[in-house]
């Protein structure tokens, strides 16, 4: 049975994509909902200027978030450029062999709380393989076109939902921005009696 | 770039700032030295009048710094934002929605549907920049945001007239004129740049900054860890 869709749209370069990417795949085991990921392309890759202030909040504001959500973070290696890049097209990979979330939840670990290079072939391979991902078909991946205009489609649909960064989810027609508003997406799904029996409401939170 | 450069810039850089986020014990000393002096904790909020989310956070943050000896300092400002920012129109927009969603959560109903159109409010900013800070500047300006957010509505006209009775109500005179709430504001302004903020709701809690309407729950805590609990 095809279930309703909750659209979640992800930046590897964006750590409070990886602070809510446990919470958004664990959506589909609470409620009746088919998560999509997204994967697209960072702001600043789209031209986007992103101000040094702003930059310093992020990484301040989200290193105290992944604190209270008990996620690791703080060695970092910021993809930024090859490595952001790299991910999307493997991610893209990883969904067709149903691999989408491991993949994602791996490898934002790796570079938000593990320091790995992923523009490197050495870093990348580490997070595929523990992704249960073949590095040689990840490889062919990398260069594969379709691969690429799939990332970029994701980015055109971030763009015109009138949304600007990440995580967004949209359930319905109705756009959610932030790690910190899945509570509110939950919040949409009870009242669209979506809940599973037996899922119990916690609070999003609580899921680590 | 060089690869030194890289590294510095992908992995030196951020994992110095986490680092520095963690270091909390000359924030708690200052804490303790200021309530042994008897003076109260202090939340400075940057806001605009403008900003639904400022509203939100305005109203929550009166509450619930209520139960504490924590002063809330407002410092209204107009310029804020990333400039020349492609995405200032869609996060205009997007804020209604989400303040309302916020609004909800604390039992408020938005009225707006619309953003305010830009500069509209200009004059209640540097009215309230213009006033000393105390109780009746947080009374004029929490009940000129309810009336803006959650009263108003999208035809309805931010007409002076409209704010000037909750002014004279709180300070027993005319709103002011000239210029000194311009430069009120810039100075408002120039304080908010300093503390590494851009944008409102923001909400500067004894040396760490907060989105205010997106983290009350992280002030709160900040301001228990400070020893600034609620009674």
């Amino acid at each position: 049975m095809s279930e309703t869709a909750v659209d979640f749209y992800f930046s590897f370069r964006s750590p409070y994509s990886y602070l809510a990417g446990p919470r958004a795949f664990a959506l589909a085991e609470r409620y009746a909902v088919d998560v999509r990921f997204h994967g697209v392309i960072p702001m600043a890759m789209r031209s986007q200027s992103v101000p040094v202030a702003r930059r310093v909040h992020t990484i301040l504001d989200a290193s105290r978030e992944a604190r209270r959500l008990g996620m690791p973070f703080g060695r970092i290696h910021d993809p930024i450029g090859e490595g952001a890049m790299r991910c999307l097209l493997v991610a893209q990979h990883a969904l067709d062999v149903a691999r989408g979330r491991e993949f994602v939840l791996i490898a934002s670990r790796g570079i938000w709380g593990e320091a790995i290079d992923v523009a490197s072939d050495a870093g990348l391979r580490a997070v595929c393989e523990r992704a249960g991902l073949d590095w040689r078909r990840c490889v062919a991946a990398l260069a594969d076109p379709a691969m690429r205009a799939r990332v970029d489609a994701d980015t055109d649909a971030l763009t015109r939902l009138g949304m600007w960064g990440v995580p967004v989810f949209v359930f319905e027609g109705q756009a959610l921005w932030g790690q910190d508003r899945i509570e509110d997406l939950e919040l949409l799904l009870r009242e669209a009696r979506l809940e599973r029996e037996g899922a119990g409401a916690k609070l999003s939170g609580d899921e680590r | 770039m060089s690869s030194a450069a890289d590294t510095l810039r992908r992995r030196i850089l951020p994992r110095a700032l986490v680092a520095l986020s963690r270091v909390n014990r000359p924030a708690r000393l200052a804490a303790r030295a200021r309530r042994g002096l008897g003076r109260d904790g202090r939340v400075e909020l940057f806001f605009a009048f403008e900003d639904p989310c400022s509203a939100v956070a305005a109203l929550d943050l009166e509450e619930r710094l209520a139960r504490r000896s924590v002063t809330l300092v407002l410092r209204p400002v107009v310029r804020r934002g990333i400039a020349g920012d492609p995405a200032a129109q869609d996060k205009r927009r997007y804020a209604i929605g989400d303040a309302r969603r916020l609004a909800a959560r604390a039992g408020l109903e938005l009225t707006r549907g619309e953003p305010v159109p830009p500069k509209t409010c200009d004059f209640l900013a540097a009215w309230a920049a213009s006033a000393p800070q105390g109780a009746a500047l947080r009374r004029f300006c929490t009940q000129a945001l309810r009336e803006l957010w959650f009263t108003a509505e999208d035809e309805e006209p931010v007409s002076e007239a409209r704010f000037a009775p909750i002014w004279r109500e709180q300070f027993g005179a005319d709103p002011p004129r000239g210029v000194a709430g311009e430069r009120a504001l810039r100075r408002n302004e120039r304080r908010m740049r300093l503390h590494w903020m851009y944008e409102t709701p923001a909400a500067w809690v004894h040396g760490q900054w907060f989105f205010a309407h997106d983290r009350p729950l992280q002030i709160a805590q900040r301001l228990d860890e400070l020893g600034w609990s609620a009674t």
